[in-house]
């Protein structure tokens, strides 16, 4: 599919001046809120009009663009993105009564401000598209910068997956029951048996091209499917495989989150893959967003790199000196799963 | 790489509840803008709007919808979709298989429930059903479920041209082998919200908009939603063809957060591209379908940058003086107002245009007129300088 160049993340981890994912840094109140960085690159008049999402998109994809010798467009996923100056803004509407109101939270409630805001920080005319899938948002902008690249051979693109946890949606999805009621801890999380989880939030950035050379790891295959039931997913998952047969996977990233509901899927993903294969948890580090996906790419990458697989990731298996074929699961609230093959670039 | 076809349409705007509806209004130079009888809002008083004269309840009866999640939008959604597979012929098992997308698209998504969104997100138990309709992807995900669609699925949000981008999406998902049918469009409904937001840019009209003209004041908002089946060729066998995906482009004006540079970067780059992508010379193209909001920074933009592609402009007009303007839905009526032109070798007024804009010097078609169409453009420019331009051609 495409080549991994530059990765960056901002996430409620250490993950993005410095890395280190072996030291937990642990959910306050049920929420895994981000380390934010000093934003250097973006100035103070508009630091102060941008919701986080924009703010951290731009911070995780700014670093990426300016060292980039070409990229030629920006492709952003994001399940929340706009949603909370969306409700400041209908605030406004409701208890002005439909005053005379400042259109600044209205313009930045549309999901495409993050790609709309980079193309004007970085003057680029290029392609650029917002993907809003919910769960499977940024899984549908790495599909789209595939098509890309294989329309135009040379390009490089800015792929990137953004969300934030805000007041409100915390609070919508909170009503809707997909968080947990009572209070857990970050490595508890896996052995309550209880309905919903624990609230994340990230930004994640990389270039991508058909460049092997240089290139941090490749993304080999990506799949997506909506389904309840959990035999239509252990087929779709063994028709991927079958496509990629020639591939040795040596770690399980599973996006298993402690609610148990979904636990039943994960379990069925786990039981397809054959062999002594390790399996590793993330949603204790980044928490449950709509583009979680996102980061666990990110880690796929470190881990291919060469980062050593933290012991509180790991539910079961030994850990291995190295990573080369690194394949992910991730479900949204029950419906939209995904697989991610990523592979040593060579 | 294949050619993706067209084999169905279905649509449902301020002038009409199906395809057929549409086009005769269109022919008839009907306009479906006056002032709104069922949106909730102190401002259906001042500024008229493309509604859709029906209530969500009526609707969704219609529509045979029981379920209290669905809202507004959706409903259209439903009501386009269902009429578009039909149309194409679908089955049910077509529709399940694992190589039958469906690209949607919508700005305003489950909002068009402002007051109950402000009251749910401030609440501590609310048991409401809109819980989790409030997203974009809400609309398309019921689509999904509700007819069992196995392939792909996405929802495209880039502001006013987020369904001519749903429309590129699902045809390059078939030229490059990711699906071998697609099911591509968009919805949108008149909400509080919007009516708000366009009301704090200054840009809405409190007259029946005019674009190009010299006069115009602003845009009228529309509401309403419209499907295509998009399909490979070589599975298409012998059934009905409306038109060709020809050429889509897709480019950033680069410039400001709500409107457009002087020069119209994007606006340029995504018709050269379009016109690239198909193959096809600016002489090429017949007719524009232009996006034509009656704004006053878009209508000049959009004339300089088509006169900067074409040299001689092509017959033009925008139909946003029918519908208002159906911002995410809008890629797609237009797309289905396109193939119109294509198949029935005509073309449709800009209605209420009387005095030419000297910035431009632009006059789009304003009667109805007999023509030879074989490639038809379609521009959308959105919000965050989100610019595509889409060409459809005739398929035989």
């Amino acid at each position: 599919m495409f080549y991994v160049h530059q990765i960056n993340c901002i996430s409620p981890q250490q993950t993005f001046n410095i890395t280190d994912i072996e030291q937990l840094l642990l959910p306050v109140n049920k929420k895994l809120n981000v380390i934010e960085p000093v934003y250097q690159d973006i100035p103070k008049n508009s630091l102060r009009r941008m919701g986080k999402t924009v703010r951290i998109g731009i911070a995780a994809a700014m670093e990426i663009i300016k060292q980039a010798e070409r990229f030629d467009g920006i492709v952003i996923g994001t399940g929340n993105g706009g949603m909370e100056d969306s409700i400041i803004f209908l605030k406004q509407v409701i208890e002005y009564n439909e005053g005379l109101l400042t259109p600044a939270h209205f313009v930045q409630s549309t999901s495409n401000a993050v790609a709309s805001q980079l193309s004007l920080a970085s003057v680029n005319r290029g392609y650029n598209i917002t993907h809003v899938h919910r769960g499977l948002a940024f899984e549908m902008a790495a599909i789209d910068v595939a098509m890309r690249l294989l329309e135009n051979r040379q390009h490089s693109y800015l792929l990137g997956g953004v969300d934030e946890i805000s007041g409100y949606n915390y609070k919508l999805d909170y009503l809707d029951g997909w968080y947990k009621k009572e209070e857990v801890d970050a490595l508890g999380l896996y052995d309550t048996d209880s309905p919903g989880t624990i609230a994340g939030e990230g930004a994640v950035a990389m270039l991508v091209n058909n460049t092997k050379n240089g290139a941090i790891a490749k993304v080999v295959g990506l799949t997506t499917l909506h389904s309840t039931d959990v035999y239509a997913l252990q087929q779709h998952l063994q028709n991927f495989l079958k496509q990629h047969e020639g591939l040795t996977i040596d770690l399980l990233l599973s996006g298993e989150n402690g609610d148990n509901r979904s636990l039943y899927f994960y379990t069925g993903v786990e039981g397809m893959i054959q062999g002594n294969i390790p399996i590793a948890r993330f949603k204790h580090m980044c928490g449950e967003y709509p583009t979680a996906s996102s980061f666990a790419l990110w880690l796929a990458c470190k881990l291919i790199e060469g980062a050593a697989l933290p012991a509180h990731m790991l539910k079961k298996g030994q850990p291995k000196t190295a990573y080369n074929n690194v394949l992910i699961y991730n479900c949204h609230k029950n419906l939209q799963h995904s697989f991610i093959l990523v592979s040593l670039a060579e | 790489m294949s050619r993706v076809l067209i084999t169905g349409i279905g649509v449902v705007s301020a002038i009409g509840f199906s395809a057929d509806e549409n086009h005769t209004a269109l022919k008839n130079g009907a306009c479906g803008i006056d002032l709104p009888m069922h949106l909730q809002s102190k401002y259906a008083g001042i500024f008229p709007a493309g509604e859709i004269k029906i209530t969500t309840e009526d609707l969704k009866r219609k529509l045979g919808i029981k379920d209290a999640s669905v809202t507004r939008t959706t409903a259209f959604a439903v009501h386009a979709f269902a009429e578009a597979c039909s149309d194409a012929g679908l089955t049910g098992e077509q529709l399940a298989s694992g190589r039958t997308a469906l690209i949607g698209a919508t700005t305003v998504g489950g909002m068009c429930l402002t007051d109950e969104l402000y009251r749910d997100a401030n609440s501590d138990f609310s048991t409401s059903p809109f819980l989790s309709s409030y997203d974009c992807s809400s609309v398309f995900l019921y689509l999904q479920q509700h007819y069992k669609i196995g392939g792909l699925v996405d929802t495209i949000n880039t502001a006013c041209s987020s369904s001519a981008n749903a429309i590129s999406y699902g045809a390059r998902l078939i030229k490059l082998g990711f699906a071998d049918r697609a099911i591509v469009g968009g919805a949108e409904s008149l909400s509080k919200f919007t009516v708000n937001g366009f009301n704090a840019l200054h840009i809405l009209s409190t007259e029946i908009c005019r674009p190009f003209d010299a006069a115009r004041q602003g845009l009228n908002l529309g509401e309403g939603a419209a499907f295509l089946v998009l399909e490979k060729e070589e599975n298409i066998g012998d059934k009905k063809l409306y038109a060709e995906v020809k050429g889509y482009g897709n480019a950033s004006d680069a410039f400001h957060s709500s409107s457009l540079s002087d020069e119209g970067h994007g606006p340029f780059a995504a018709m050269q591209e379009a016109l690239a992508s198909a193959g096809l010379a600016a002489n090429d193209i017949d007719f524009i379908n232009a996006h034509g909001t009656a704004t006053e920074n878009n209508d000049e933009v959009e004339g300089r940058a088509i006169l900067r592609v074409f040299g001689k402009p092509p017959l033009f007009a925008s139909t946003k003086s029918n519908t208002g303007h159906t911002l995410g839905a809008s890629g797609a009526i237009e797309a289905v107002y396109s193939i119109f032109n294509i198949i029935n070798q005509e073309i449709y007024p800009t209605l209420n245009f009387a005095n030419v804009d000297e910035n431009i010097g632009f006059v789009p078609v304003t009667n109805y007129r007999k023509l030879k169409v074989q490639n038809v453009m379609s521009n959308s420019f959105g919000f965050g300088g989100n610019c595509t331009s889409l060409i459809f051609s005739k398929a035989w």
